[in-house]
């Protein structure tokens, strides 16, 4: 089943397939780019700790850090590991896991028809010992023990630890030493084959490929998966935040700090990518770099040219926060508040809300450009059931109306946390 | 399809490369000031463009400044400093999005050039002719602020460390953005008279990457660095020194949970692109790949490391190995990595490691070409280097390089230094 999903704003087009073998492939050929740039990923990432499915009697609980560790561990064969296949493409191969996915990829400007082969075979052939588990587990455990000294990845854990009571999104992704002790082979084969059941993926390719050499591998390399009915355990997270402040101390030079707002998911994925999108824009409305209260918190020294917002929203956790390098965090946190509660009071500038608009359609605009930026993307969408051009109408028919009503939700000061790494 | 890429005179000592590609979203404009870097003067150096990027006479404070860069679409303008060698490039650059996304049909890519145009060479100065207080105090505070914060990121922090032990007393170990004392001693006067030596004596490479008329960008430019009266330094790549006779050992305590090992090497004797060439091949193969010698050996079989890996310095021909281990494992990571680094100098590898590390190569060098930044860094780097090949170029010398080269080159690197920072005694 094929279908051409066209954008008229960019004047462009790709294709969606739904392939025999279950598997979403989304092919975005890209006219004079010499590097071609896919991701296989499987909707599956740390916050998934407990689930079950049609065939399951009940909820299986497993240790944190486990999607990422099945990423590792997928990258070794019987015979050797999928780095060495690459060597004999050319091609630059990684992986990462997230919040909400794990994703296989690769970059290559030649042999890319080898090298899909290998990404389809690996993904789709797990191979797991004791020994090989063992291993791994030296290699994760010191990938663990770099984070504990990254002072950025700290304030930002101890934020979510903060905002959420039991909700895995608070949980470090790789994992700790010990949840990873808990890990053997036939949980690993448990979580594999519940996720990476092809239903559950999607192949995106971008950039300077030929179509019909994908749908060529994927139709000789994948066999079609059993549809299974799939149910992820919803945290029972209260609304409030689990506490206001938590400090942590690390040697760093100037304190960091980030300033969360706990937000209320969206019913749909659909539903958060939108509210992402509203509130990347409310994050620039009330401190971007144009606003008045990012030059007074400048001139005040208060925060330097690292601050900046962010926002994020998956399954079931929607949050915003502010980042940056402070002497005073928990003044700058004061005055966001106090700037919320103007805005909530007066209602948002329509001036600053087009230019602000203009600006994130700007940047978004950037994602369109870059193989590896637009096959991400098209993941993302696709798992929220939307298409890759829709992230950015959403962002166009944003109206003033609707952001003053999203504020009050997802910049609610009763639901604010601070987060501060000092020495 | 392909980038052209043009290099042209347009100043004394002011040159304009344009590379146009048309399949990009993005113009990107930038203008590097080089100057040597000098231990005295790196932190007035450093402090200039980020003074700049608080405003200029027609937008004289940073609401007005940034409220006017949304208008462009969200036009993102940057002010860094970075280190080449024995060079500190001061760059001021715009990234807009090109004229057919314009919802009104303006002329976004001229406006950005005429803004950047501004920010370099209109600033904002007091009735004395000197950049403002507050503005120098800021930025002062944020200079002195980066170079604390160097103790952030342990990964590279421990690099910056070794190379300090390592090139004590050369201009190379100068840090980009100097030292608290420096810093701390940043006046408006100081700070506005390294922004007027840096008009007038650095080589200035103003670089357009894009889709959009690079002519037309490239004439604003021109023009507003007409007037200028110049006398710029010639411009050298610099040569280091010879590694010691003995190794040199440093250890250093920090509360962290892991160790950081990293060994300083010297190439000695390379000349021409093809002996650079062998060097960066060297050092692909022995740690810059995840099937190489480093990646295979010390994370794969030994179970030490996530990382550990080695990386070459084109511009000033040390090479960096360094990996992230637990403190009792240090003998054990350092004995491994010098022997995988005899082997490869015994020419202990095969012919498919050498294809498969050139085929890697390539595909990373060609790749480049599909994104504006990495493009105007990859020319940046040429015209620092005092040459100008295109990737594709590059990757066609890589291909003709030898084992016997690859041999050679690994024997030309002598261990120099070996630091590693390790946690305190009651952290562990």
């Amino acid at each position: 089943m094929k279908e051409v999903i066209r954008s008229q704003r960019l004047g462009e087009q790709y294709q969606k397939i739904l392939h025999p073998s279950g598997l979403t492939i989304l092919l975005y050929p890209m006219e004079g780019f010499k590097s071609a740039y896919a991701l296989f990923a499987t909707n599956y990432g740390s916050v998934d700790a407990s689930f079950k499915t049609d065939k399951d009697e009940d909820f299986v609980t497993v240790p944190a850090g486990i999607a990422h560790f099945l990423e590792h561990k997928l990258f070794e064969s019987e015979d050797g590991d999928a780095f060495e296949r690459y060597a004999k493409t050319g091609a630059n191969a990684n992986a990462f896991t997230s919040f909400d996915k794990t994703a296989y990829l690769f970059s290559c400007t030649d042999h890319f028809k080898e090298s899909i082969e290998i990404l389809l075979d690996f993904v789709t052939h797990p191979y797991f010992t004791p020994q090989t588990v063992k291993k791994e587990q030296g290699i994760i455990g010191q990938e663990i023990r770099m984070y504990d000294d990254n002072p950025d990845w700290r304030v930002y854990f101890n934020l979510l630890g903060a905002l959420y009571h039991v909700n895995p999104v608070r949980i470090d992704i790789a994992g700790t030493v010990e949840s990873i002790a808990q890990i053997d082979a036939d949980l690993l084969y448990r979580c594999y084959h519940t996720f990476y059941n092809l239903h559950n993926m999607t192949l995106a390719v971008a950039g300077n490929f030929d179509p019909d050499v994908v749908l060529d591998a994927a139709d000789r390399i994948l066999k079609p998966a059993p549809k299974q009915e799939l149910t992820r355990k919803v945290a029972d997270e209260p609304d409030t935040v689990r506490t206001t402040l938590v400090e942590q101390t690390l040697p760093v030079a100037i304190p960091l700090f980030q300033i969360g707002f706990k937000g209320k998911a969206g019913k749909t994925e659909r539903e958060n990518l939108w509210g992402k999108t509203a509130d990347e824009v409310l994050l620039e409305i009330i401190a971007g770099d144009s606003t008045p209260l990012y030059r007074r918190l400048l001139e005040a020294e208060l925060i330097n040219q690292t601050f900046e917002g962010e926002a994020m929203a998956n399954r079931d956790y929607s949050l915003t926060f502010y980042s940056g390098e402070s002497r005073d965090p928990k003044r700058v946190r004061d005055e966001i508040a106090t700037e919320i509660l103007r805005l909530r009071s007066e209602g948002i500038d329509p001036q600053l809300f087009d230019r602000v608009k203009k600006a994130v359609y700007g940047r978004y605009l950037g994602a369109y450009g870059r193989p590896e930026a637009l096959a991400g993307l098209m993941v993302t969408a696709q798992f929220a059931d939307v298409d890759a051009y829709e992230i950015l109408e959403m962002l166009a028919s944003l109206t003033l109306e609707q952001l003053n009503q999203r504020l009050p939700v997802s910049f609610d000061v009763e639901r604010c946390a601070l987060s501060i790494v000092r020495s | 399809m392909s980038q052209t890429c043009v290099r042209t005179s347009i100043g004394t000592g002011i040159h304009l490369t344009t590379i146009s590609d048309p399949k990009f979203k993005h113009n990107l404009l930038s203008i590097n000031f080089v100057l040597p870097l000098d231990r005295d003067r790196a932190s007035d150096n450093a402090v200039v463009p980020h003074i700049l990027r608080m405003g200029c006479r027609s937008f004289p404070d940073i609401t007005s400044l940034n409220t006017r860069l949304q208008e462009l679409y969200g036009a993102n303008l940057d002010a860094s400093v970075y280190k080449f060698g024995g060079y500190q490039v001061l760059e001021l650059s715009i990234r807009g999005v090109d004229n057919r996304y314009a919802l009104e049909k303006e002329d976004i890519t001229a406006q950005c050039a005429r803004l950047l145009a501004q920010i370099a060479l209109d600033p904002k100065l007091d009735g004395n002719g000197l950049f403002y207080e507050t503005d120098t105090a800021l930025q002062r505070r944020f200079i002195q602020d980066a170079i604390e914060a160097e103790i952030n990121e342990k990964r590279s922090y421990a690099i910056s460390q070794c190379l300090q032990t390592m090139c004590q007393g050369e201009p190379v170990a100068v840090k980009t953005y100097g030292y608290p004392e420096t810093a701390a001693a940043i006046t408006p006067a100081s700070a506005t008279a390294a922004y007027r030596n840096m008009l007038k004596n650095a080589p200035i490479e103003i670089v357009f990457t894009g889709a959009g008329d690079a002519q037309a960008a490239g004439k604003i430019l021109a023009d507003a660095f007409a007037g200028l009266e110049r006398t710029p330094f010639a411009y050298q790549p610099v040569k280091l020194g010879p590694a010691p006779a003995s190794v040199r050992e440093k250890t250093e305590e920090m509360e962290i949970a892991q160790g950081k090992l990293v060994l300083g090497l010297r190439c000695q004797g390379l000349e021409t692109p093809r002996q650079i060439g062998a060097a960066r091949l060297f050092s692909a193969l022995y740690g810059g790949t995840p099937f190489s010698k480093l990646f295979r050996n010390v994370r794969e079989k030994l179970s030490l490391c996530y990382y550990c890996a080695s990386r070459f310095d084109s511009a000033t021909h040390l090479m960096l190995v360094d990996s992230g281990i637990e403190m009792c494992n240090k003998q054990k990571a350092q004995d491994e990595i010098l022997h995988q680094l005899e082997c490869v100098k015994n020419g202990d590898f095969t012919d498919q490691e050498i294809a498969e590390t050139k085929l890697l190569m390539r595909s990373s060098l060609i790749t480049t070409t599909d994104s504006p930044s990495a493009t105007e860094g990859w020319y940046m780097a040429q015209i620092l280097r005092g040459q100008m090949v295109s990737p594709q170029e590059d990757a066609d010398l890589l291909d003709t390089i030898t084992r016997e080269e690859i041999i050679q080159a690994a024997n030309a690197a002598r261990l120099d230094t070996i630091y590693f920072l390790k946690g305190k005694e009651e952290a562990q």
